[in-house]
């Protein structure tokens, strides 16, 4: 029988030193870094309406799709996470595959926003900016592709204007938020949302920080920064882990009416699955979805369970479904060198047959 | 250890503490008045990364004097007791305890969790530890005199009734926050401990040769692992469920509860409360939606026709569903297509539908048909 700790003492003296030698070495080597850039591939903006932008991204050729992809990202976090570097575009890659990709940036909502519905955001500002793309290319429908909460929004979205959807793609969604994995929706099961949102208004982007930080927080708020400290004579790899923390942190407060609805009708009622989701005075009935849908998530995600994202496949109406697993995280679905290899092609093949 | 190795350390530490001086400085001001102060971006990420990183550190010093290294046939886990649970140590000489903890309720624990939740620089978790810590000093005259002229149970009366009513509310609402903190901090305590037994059974499955740590980063990484484990067990349970919704709950409450005596003071010395600023924004938000509507903009509501419309739209699409299941369950089962992409994809087409879908034909894809 052995003693499974066999720690040389000698060489635990250089461990520890090492590590003292790295971080005094850091200090030099982080001096005089400058925030890193995101991917910023070129655009135009096509659509302005309050805080919103919608961006029409510029690729290197002509577009060979017929018709144009609008990328509908989460409230939470930015949409830059598809354009996070030069390397590692989503929606680089969807260009040089040939989509026509334009995307909405949601803003960052302040006080004035404070009262912003669901109803305001998807048959409001969702939908002028939809009309926007589909008047630009004189089309009747146009592709959808919704990220995360997005995707969720995308999907009440086509239910509610069947007729502006020709296709639609989800990534990392949540559809069922009772699966029994998802940490997230287990916390807020008994929160009491109208008094959270009634004396916060608008939630802090801090909070929601803290509250993604804590489904793993030794691996996030530690590990993660000790590991760091492997990469501190690397500059290339500290301006993409600074990149990362960037875009990790550097995130909006959400409006607070959106957000009551969001939490009390997806995350307590789940009600996107029971179908008695009701936005503005529109039922939502996935069942009315009957435009091909492509749905995508990652099998490593700890935010969007796979299980509550496989749930579409029991509750949208279509015939023409197809459901993709990703091997990787939330994040690296975006950002891994194995998402730049498979995800983008896949859109764009699916895409195309249903041009 | 030798009693060279002990002076090695003793050295190592002088250094090892300068160094974590210049890491704060750095932090604090530009190394010269000529040269650049470190951008905003890096001191964001530093001032993240310090807690965890000093933490960590310290923890590397305490296991280099802890005996943890060469440990033959001895007592390996009393040594991993000590070092991860600091049993009969001080709070301050714990690995993972440090700044961040002093006023909390992970004071004086040696609570590896307790950094990864407190050491964390965060406004919006630890401002309202900080606002309480204020308030409570700001009230403490007001609050003493009322404790000790009417205590918390007893019925307000006289000029300042309301006012006292109101203190005693925030009285009460603070005392059900602190119990409620209490209650998801011990299942946090609980979290840890389950991790360390975790741990201890991780290292239980490694005596073999070659499955051995051999050293202590490989050792951080694997408690990390424990720990996480025991955390999302734990942060999964209905226990915890309710004790998360209870604590943000009370403190909602008393976080309330102070708006209104923050409001009732503003009103007083003329200046316009947040609940007037959210009233005025409500209605220009109802403004804008009516003025949209009116100018036959996409309205934010459906007419009376238009949700009509929609619901028969829905009975429609439900009664179609109903009768395609019924179909396929008479004539043909649905036929279920698996792609990979990766390593699973599914492609669901019921019989009508054109059978074109395929997945990108890239590397690392798999078909398989079900």
């Amino acid at each position: 029988m052995f003693t499974p700790l066999r720690i040389d003492p000698a060489k635990l003296l250089g461990e520890v030193s090492a590590f003292q030698r790295k971080l005094a070495a850091g200090m030099e080597s982080l001096r005089g870094m400058h925030e890193p850039e995101y991917a910023n591939t070129p655009r135009e903006a096509v659509y302005r309406e309050d805080k919103l932008t919608v961006w029409h991204i510029k690729g290197n050729g002509k577009p060979t799709s017929k018709t144009p992809l609008l990328i509908v990202y989460a409230l939470v976090n930015t949409v830059w996470m598809t354009d996070l570097q030069a390397d590692r575009s989503l929606v680089r890659n969807l260009l040089e595959q040939g989509e026509d990709v334009y995307l909405i940036d949601w803003g960052y909502p302040d006080g004035a926003d404070r009262w912003l519905t669901l109803d305001d955001y998807l048959n409001g500002y969702l939908d002028r900016c939809v009309d926007a793309v589909r008047q630009r290319h004189g089309l009747d429908a146009i592709n959808l592709l919704g990220i995360c909460q997005g995707g969720a929004f995308s999907l009440c979205y086509t239910a509610m204007h069947p007729d502006k959807v020709k296709n639609l793609v989800t990534m990392v969604t949540p559809v069922d938020y009772h699966t029994p994995d998802n940490m997230l929706s287990h916390w807020v099961q008994n929160l009491d949302v109208d008094l959270f949102v009634d004396t916060l208004g608008n939630i802090p982007a801090e909070l929601m920080n803290y509250v993604y930080l804590t489904l793993k927080p030794v691996r996030l708020n530690q590990q993660k920064y000790v590991s760091m400290v492997d990469l501190l004579d690397n500059r290339k790899e500290m301006e993409n882990f600074l990149r990362m923390e960037r875009w990790i942190f550097d995130s909006p407060d959400q409006a607070g009416e959106a957000f009551r609805a969001f939490i009390k009708d997806f995350y307590q009622g789940n009600k996107l699955v029971k179908g008695t989701l009701t936005i503005g005075d529109k039922p939502v009935d996935l069942g009315m979805v009957t435009q091909p849908v492509l749905n995508i998530f990652a099998e490593q995600d700890h935010l969007v369970p796979p299980d509550a994202s496989r749930a579409l496949g029991k509750h949208v109406g279509t015939t023409d479904y197809t459901q993709l697993a990703f091997k990787g995280g939330h994040i690296g679905i975006y950002v891994s060198g194995r998402a730049q290899r498979e995800v983008p092609p896949a859109i764009h093949q699916w895409l195309r047959s249903r041009d | 250890m030798s009693d060279h190795a002990n002076d090695v350390m003793k050295q190592y530490q002088a250094w090892a503490q300068q160094s974590w001086d210049a890491w704060m400085q750095s932090l604090q001001r530009p190394a010269s008045p000529f040269a650049p102060a470190a951008p905003a971006s890096s001191d964001d990420v530093l001032s993240r990364a310090m807690g965890g990183l000093k933490s960590y550190a310290d923890w590397l010093q305490a296991a280099a004097t802890s005996g943890i290294a060469g440990q033959g046939q001895g007592d390996w886990q009393q040594a991993l007791q000590q070092l991860f649970l600091g049993m009969g140590q001080p709070a301050a000489a714990s690995p993972f305890m440090g700044a961040p903890f002093a006023g909390t309720p992970f004071a004086g624990m040696n609570q590896p969790f307790a950094q990864a939740f407190a050491g964390i620089d965060n406004a919006a978790a630890h401002g309202f530890a900080q606002q309480w810590q204020s308030w409570l000093q700001a009230m403490q005259p007001r609050t003493g005199e009322w404790n000790a002229g009417f205590g918390g149970d007893s019925p307000a009366f006289g000029y300042t009734r309301e006012r006292q009513m109101q203190q005693q509310a925030l009285l009460e609402a603070m005392r059900e926050y602190t119990d409620a903190s209490n209650r998801y901090n011990t299942l946090i305590l609980r979290a840890n401990a389950d991790g360390f037994e975790r741990l201890r059974e991780k290292l239980a499955e490694r005596t073999d040769p070659g499955r051995q740590i051999d050293s202590l980063k490989a050792l951080y990484d694997l408690w990390v692992d424990a720990a996480e484990e025991a955390y999302a067990q734990i942060a999964l349970s209905d226990e915890f469920r309710d004790a998360y919704g209870a604590m943000v709950n009370r403190q909602m409450h008393v976080r309330q509860l102070q708006q209104r005596q923050t409001e009732a003071w503003c009103r007083e010395l003329g200046m316009p409360t947040r609940s007037e600023v959210d009233s005025l924004g409500k209605r220009v938000q109802e403004l804008r939606r009516e003025l949209r509507a009116a100018a036959g903009g996409a309205p934010s509501r459906a007419s009376a026709p238009d949700a009509e419309l929609d619901a028969l739209r829905s009975e429609v699409a439900a009664l179609k569903r109903k009768l395609s299941g019924r179909a396929e369950a008479a004539h043909a089962p649905k036929k279920v297509v698996s792609e990979s992409l990766g390593a699973e994809a599914e492609n669901k087409r019921k019989p009508a539908a054109r059978r074109t879908a395929k997945a990108a034909p890239t590397r690392g894809t798999q078909r398989t048909r079900k």
